[in-house]
């Protein structure tokens, strides 16, 4: 263990450190006194840690004996993480407040979560993986339940406990078998066994295992199951949370897997990878129609999200990947509006999710309703909004991947997951006029939704040049 | 100047039709009729002042992509200073008229504002005619073109309780349509040959194009021709001729100022004006040409039959429009388009006249329209009586011929008719006869016209005859103005138009040379067109030697029409002139001397009278073989393509197969942890057997 | 008879088995099913030190550590969050944690 070795893991390092200090200075003092300022503390150190990686990265740096990784790719999740993690700690500060959640170990836990998310994008061995995973599962177990005394979010916690780790075993199962079969942990070992030829059929067996753990983690059908549930029994700005910054990492996750470990048999997990695609997208899509609550909606909604940005992964290209990337980055942005608004769904002080209560929404609130129409014009890929370039970039992919039928597929599912958006639209400017929403929204959440909003309609002229570092980051991973 | 004579009626017709809440419907419509006149004052100076050269104003730069590119833009030669005199003359006439006419009307409930809107239309179908004739490239005059094509669907349908005038609306213009095919068909092939649309480039094409050929349809084609024939179904359709004529009539239920400005004077004759405008290229296309005098020729024999046993005052005349607009086709095809010009400007005249009249005679009788139920009303209306005498001896042409003494009919038909003996040849000799045959029964539809209103007992309701009253002075003075321009704008401007050759040179500012005198100054063509010349034994034979696109109208070398046409036999000159006499005399015979002969010859010949009565059944044929079955195509696409298939399938798919689905969906999300781990372990079950069969294994 | 490799793999195959129906087959209570998910990670255990042994690597035995480790810190919350839960329904049957549904 070399200095170079701790350089590298330096923002981590950071993080956990913090994350301890917060604690020992929490227990120190009156306890959840200060958790709105640690809240904001934890969301600035996000924050610079962001703007760290982001500018002195540089170049592939390999510590550890190749169990860690420091790579454009890995620096672009990082970053992703971050800041989607920041955005949800700020937005849901007063809607933790308000239903008096705001303890101490929020952040903690929150931060704790980060630091096994950037370990998973970082992961270049099985070890380092499954402890990453393991680090942002455990951490968002907790959370999950963080009102304690509620029947539905310890519910909430409880099936995502167990379900995680059913989900861990299948993986470590993979694992195991990955390992018995290559000799070796490292993904630098395994793409020589795997590279080329046939793979023996129990790394096959390891390989399909591993992906299934991901899966989960990214909540592709069939492993989505405990998405809805546990969406709508987490308190809301959790959900927030749960639904951008985890997400990113698992899918970057995937991807590193797929490339750095298996990169040599694309053949072999391209067609997996393509069913659960299509998969999620057409269940995400089909199932949101019946919902009732917004938040068990925006669950389908992002398992149907997640079958698109498969997509780009399942192209099995560079373009793919960086397609991949930049529809994570869209989402997570447009998640975060959305969430912002919903967290602060107030009726009769108290929160409310019914869809029904965005009922003529628009005429009590035309610049939040327009927000809204754009933010939900914009996840249902209506093409002026930026959400339809991030379908465009995946499907464009998939078809000069050769995976035509994909890009059907992915119209199609998106063509029937337009329809719930535009339900609510269609509620919050035709709906009939009675007793609705009547909560104040905070400057912060305020700024969240207006922003966002404003995001997918500026972000058309250059997507804030997202696609470069996005190009770079796929190109580092295929090398 | 002419900007603004190009934007007054605009300015009016927003002023008008947005702003006459805020300043009154009186003001509103003064103000647009105020810039009519504003408008018809400058064109008379640019017309007046005109040299004969062209000149082009460039607005602004409106499309540019990639080698082509537009500009509005304002050009001005003879063509386009004869239409605006004619456009803003006769719309800043019709604007007044319609205040008289347009007072009170029946088809709109008390209160009820409709008289702006009837003004901003005007204004607006003048505006865009205007842009249609100073159009200085064909994307600009197709903008004109269909700018008025709106607003005469505007204004056709104008009275829109009433479901004949919807269905006329729609009618003119989808018959539009098709013509507007052809046109914008034409469009293209001149672009694609060309690689522009300005009419600089294009009209110095024609030689060139004669010599081309592209592939169209499937056949190896001369492109001068095609263009040509393309172009010209674009003016058929406008212009109402023969096969594409059938929506004009129909265009008779908009109010009667309407067919007086859209549907004689001006809209109509967009077509001949198109045809001469695209002279350089016509005259390099014989088939095309040939093609435009047999429709002519047969539009104006066709109309001119129908009109004969028509019995509603304002088809007599529609008709008579179609016919007149027959004869200007044949000038145009024949090579002479000066003479169509003289014949599209004398018309203009003569026949808002006419139509603004009959608008007289109908607002005295209350709206009653047909010319059974007219009669004697010499006495009551003897204002309106005079006006339309005079247009009935201008549109029959009353003159004596070799002299200076005649209407202005006279003129521009005669030279009509003589241009198409002098073209010589069956085609010439056929066209020829069509045309002396049509003027019989324009002579004898017109004074029957005349006799049935004006003379004889009062018949249909007494009431009403004895109501009928004088028009107000608006709608007279109108007529007054037009009565000068039916009686002298033929023997002032015959030499411009159908003087010798050098005096129509001048005028249209062609270059001319006199190849009599054998200079040489008309180069190779002519020397051999002087020898032509000489068997005429004149001291000068002039001949057009202006390159094509330079001149207002252009003539191939060899085209020497115009020269014949001043030495043809005596007994052509005469032969209208007879033409004429014949047909007055068989209507006073038949609606004077002997009032039961018509009653009786119907009788005799029904299958005839029957056959003319229908307009040889055009529509009816019209509605068999295109309307019907296109309607039945409909019917099937819609109700079984459209409606059963696809929203059939769309709806199962969405309504049925979907939620379908979708309650499957929640009904796996039972809730239990165990059903989520099975579905889990299920998918990994099936994950593996798959990997497992796709390996081989 | 010789116990080769394949024994050890065919015994942790069968214990992950077992580990997967418990958490599906059980409906009486969610502690069989945290002991289902520990049988999981045994068997992914036993997978690894076999492995380990076979190829004469450390890896895995190493990788075994870390996930005995983790999976102590996983019962440990299992277990707190199971608390939680108890304390709000007073039930922990696994047909009882099912309000969410949908």
């Amino acid at each position: 263990m070399t200095a170079a070795d701790l350089a590298i893991i330096l923002p981590e390092i950071v993080l956990a450190l913090f994350a301890m200090g917060a604690m020992l200075a929490a227990v120190y003092t009156s306890k959840d006194a200060m958790a709105a300022a640690l809240t904001y503390g934890t969301a600035t150190v996000f924050l610079i840690m962001a703007f760290y990686i982001a500018v002195t990265g540089d170049g592939t740096r390999v510590g550890f004996g190749g169990m860690f990784i420091d790579d454009a790719f890995a620096r672009f999740a990082k970053v992703a993480i971050l800041l989607s993690a920041a955005a949800v700690l700020v937005i849901g500060v007063e809607a933790m407040e308000k239903s008096d959640l705001l303890r101490f170990e929020y952040p903690v836990l929150i931060t704790l979560s980060v630091i096994g998310m950037m370990m998973m994008v970082s992961a270049g061995d099985l070890i380092a993986l499954y402890m990453g995973l393991e680090l942002q599962s455990l951490a968002l177990y907790v959370i999950a339940s963080l009102r304690r005394d509620s029947v539905r979010s310890t519910e909430a916690g409880l099936k995502y406990f167990i379900l995680g780790a059913l989900s861990s075993g299948l993986l470590l199962y993979g694992a195991s078998l990955v390992y018995g079969y290559t000799g070796t942990t490292l993904f630098s070992g395994i793409i020589e066994t795997a590279a080329g030829g046939e793979m023996a059929l129990g790394l096959l067996f390891g390989l399909v295992f591993v992906m299934a753990g991901l899966a989960f983690k990214v909540s592709a059908a069939p492993f989505h199951m405990w998405t809805p549930d546990v969406y709508e029994g987490a308190p809301t700005p959790i959900t927030a949370l749960l639904a951008t910054a985890p997400k990113v990492a698992a899918m970057a996750l995937f991807a590193r897997v797929v490339h750095d470990a298996f990169g040599g048999a694309v053949g072999d997990w391209q067609q997996i990878v393509a069913v659960l695609a299509v998969a999620s997208m057409f269940l995400g899509a089909i199932a949101a129609i019946g919902q009732t609550d917004i938040k068990r909606l925006m669950a389908y909604s992002s398992i149907s999200h997640m079958g698109f940005a498969l997509i780009g992964l399942a192209a099995g290209t560079a373009q793919g990947v960086e397609a991949m990337l930049i529809y994570m980055a869209i989402y997570v942005t447009m998640n975060i509006g959305t969430f912002a608004f919903i967290m602060t769904m107030e009726k009769d002080r108290r929160h409310v999710t019914e869809i029904s209560a965005l009922s003529s929404f628009a005429s009590r609130e035309p610049a939040k309703a327009l927000a809204i129409l754009v933010l939900m014009f914009s996840l249902a890929g209506v093409p002026p909004l930026v959400g339809f370039f991030g379908k465009y970039a995946v499907l464009l992919a998939a078809v000069d991947a050769g995976m035509v039928w994909l890009a059907i597929a992915g119209v199609i599912a998106s063509v029937i997951g337009a329809y719930y958006y535009l339900r609510i639209v269609y509620l919050m400017y035709f709906g009939d006029d009675r007793e609705g929403l009547d909560g104040q929204m905070g400057t912060a959440a305020y700024i969240g939704l207006v922003g966002c909003a404003a995001l997918m309609l500026l972000g058309v002229i250059n997507l804030f040049g997202l696609e470069a570092p996005a190009a770079a980051a796929a190109e580092v991973l295929l090398r | 100047m002419e900007t603004i004579l190009l934007f007054a009626p605009l300015v009016g017709a927003l002023i008008c039709g947005f702003g006459w809440r805020m300043i009154g419907e009186q003001a509103a419509c003064v103000t647009a009729t105020g810039m009519l006149f504003l408008s018809a004052f400058l064109s008379w100076i640019v017309f007046l002042g005109f040299d004969g050269e062209t000149y082009t104003h460039s607005l602004f730069r409106w499309i540019e992509s990639g080698t082509f590119f537009t500009d509005w833009a304002i050009r001005i030669d003879r063509l386009t200073a004869i239409m605006l005199i004619v456009i803003t003359t006769v719309s800043a006439l019709v604007h007044l008229y319609s205040f008289g006419y347009m007072a009170h009307d029946e088809n709109f409930r008390e209160g009820e504002s409709y008289r702006p809107r009837f003004f901003a239309y005007l204004s607006f179908f003048t505006f865009t005619m205007l842009m249609l004739v100073t159009a200085d490239n064909l994307l600009q005059l197709f903008f004109g073109w269909e700018g008025v094509g709106v607003a005469s669907y505007l204004l056709i349908g104008f009275y829109y309780r009433k479901p004949t005038a919807g269905a006329a609306a729609m009618k003119a213009f989808i018959v539009n349509r098709v013509g507007d095919f052809g046109f914008l068909l034409g469009i293209f092939a001149l672009f694609w040959m060309a690689d522009s649309i300005q009419f600089d480039v294009i009209l110095s094409m024609g030689p060139e194009l004669m010599e081309t050929t592209f592939p169209f349809l499937g056949y190896e084609v001369n492109a001068a021709n095609t263009i040509a024939m393309l172009l010209f179904i674009g003016a058929m359709g406008k212009s109402a001729q023969l096969l594409l004529h059938t929506w004009l009539p129909d265009a008779m239920e908009g109010p009667t100022p309407v067919s007086a400005l859209i549907h004689a004077a001006t809209m109509v004759t967009a077509g001949v004006f198109l045809v001469c405008r695209m002279s350089p290229i016509m005259e390099y296309a014989p088939l095309a040409t040939n093609f435009i005098v047999i429709i002519g020729a047969v539009t104006a024999f066709f109309a001119a039959t129908v009109g004969l046993v028509q019995n509603d005052i304002k088809r007599v005349i529609a008709y008579s429009t179609c016919s007149q607009l027959g004869y200007m086709f044949v000038a145009a095809g024949v090579g002479v388009y000066s003479v169509a010009m003289f014949h599209l400007f004398t018309h203009a005249f003569f026949k808002a006249m006419l139509f603004l009249g009959a608008g007289s005679v109908i607002h005295a009788m209350h709206h009653e329209q047909d010319m059974r139920n007219y009669g004697g009303l010499r006495k009551k209306i003897p204002y309106t009586f005079w006006a339309m005498m005079i247009g009935t001896f201008a549109i029959t042409g009353v003159g004596l011929p070799t002299t200076y003494f005649g209407f202005a009919g006279f003129f521009s038909k005669d030279a009509v008719v003589e241009s198409a003996f002098a073209f010589g040849g069956d085609l010439g000799q056929f066209a020829f006869w069509a045309l002396i045959v049509a003027a019989v029964f324009t002579s004898f539809y017109s004074w029957r016209l005349i006799f049935l209103t004006f003379f004889g007992e009062a018949r249909g309701d007494r009431k009403t005859h004895d109501h009928a009253h004088e028009s107000p002075w608006v709608m007279l003075a109108p007529l007054g103005v037009l009565a000068l321009g039916a009686v002298f704008s033929g023997v002032i401007w015959y030499n411009s138009f159908f003087g010798k050759t050098d005096q129509v040179a001048t005028f249209f500012g062609v270059e001319y040379a006199d190849t009599h005198a054998g200079d040489g100054e008309g180069g190779d063509h002519g020397e051999a067109a002087s020898t032509e010349g000489d068997s005429h034994g004149s001291e000068h034979h002039y001949v057009f030697t202006s390159p094509p696109g330079e001149g207002a109208i252009h003539a191939a070398p060899g085209n020497d029409v115009l020269n014949e046409a001043h030495y043809v036999p005596l007994w052509v000159k005469f032969s209208p002139f007879i033409a004429m006499i014949l047909g007055f005399l068989t209507a006073l015979w038949f609606y004077i001397l002997n009032p039961a002969m018509p009653g009786i010859l119907a009788a005799q010949q029904r299958p005839l009278y029957l056959f003319l009565l229908n307009k040889w059944y055009f529509d009816e044929i019209y509605d068999a073989v295109i309307v019907r079955p296109a309607t039945r195509l409909g019917r099937l696409l819609w109700k079984g393509g459209d409606g059963r298939v696809i929203d059939g399938g769309i709806n199962g798919l969405a309504m049925g197969i979907i939620p379908f689905f979708t309650r499957l969906a929640g009904r796996a999300q039972s809730g239990y942890i165990f059903t989520y781990a099975f579905a889990m372990v299920l998918g990994i079950v099936v994950l593996v057997t798959w990997v497992t069969l796709a390996s081989g294994g | 008879m010789q116990i080769g490799l394949e024994h050890y793999l065919t015994v942790a195959a069968i214990l992950f088995v077992i580990g997967i129906f418990g958490i599906f087959l059980n409906r009486k209570n969610v502690i069989i099913i945290l002991m289902s998910v520990e049988l999981m990670m045994l068997s992914v255990n036993i997978n690894l030190v076999a492995f380990s042994s076979f190829l004469g690597d450390l890896t895995g035995q190493v990788f075994t550590l870390f996930i005995l480790t983790v999976a102590a810190a996983e019962a440990a919350i299992g277990l707190a969050i199971l608390v939680c839960f108890f304390r709000n329904r007073g039930t922990i049957a696994v047909e009882d944690v099912s309000n969410m549904k949908g």
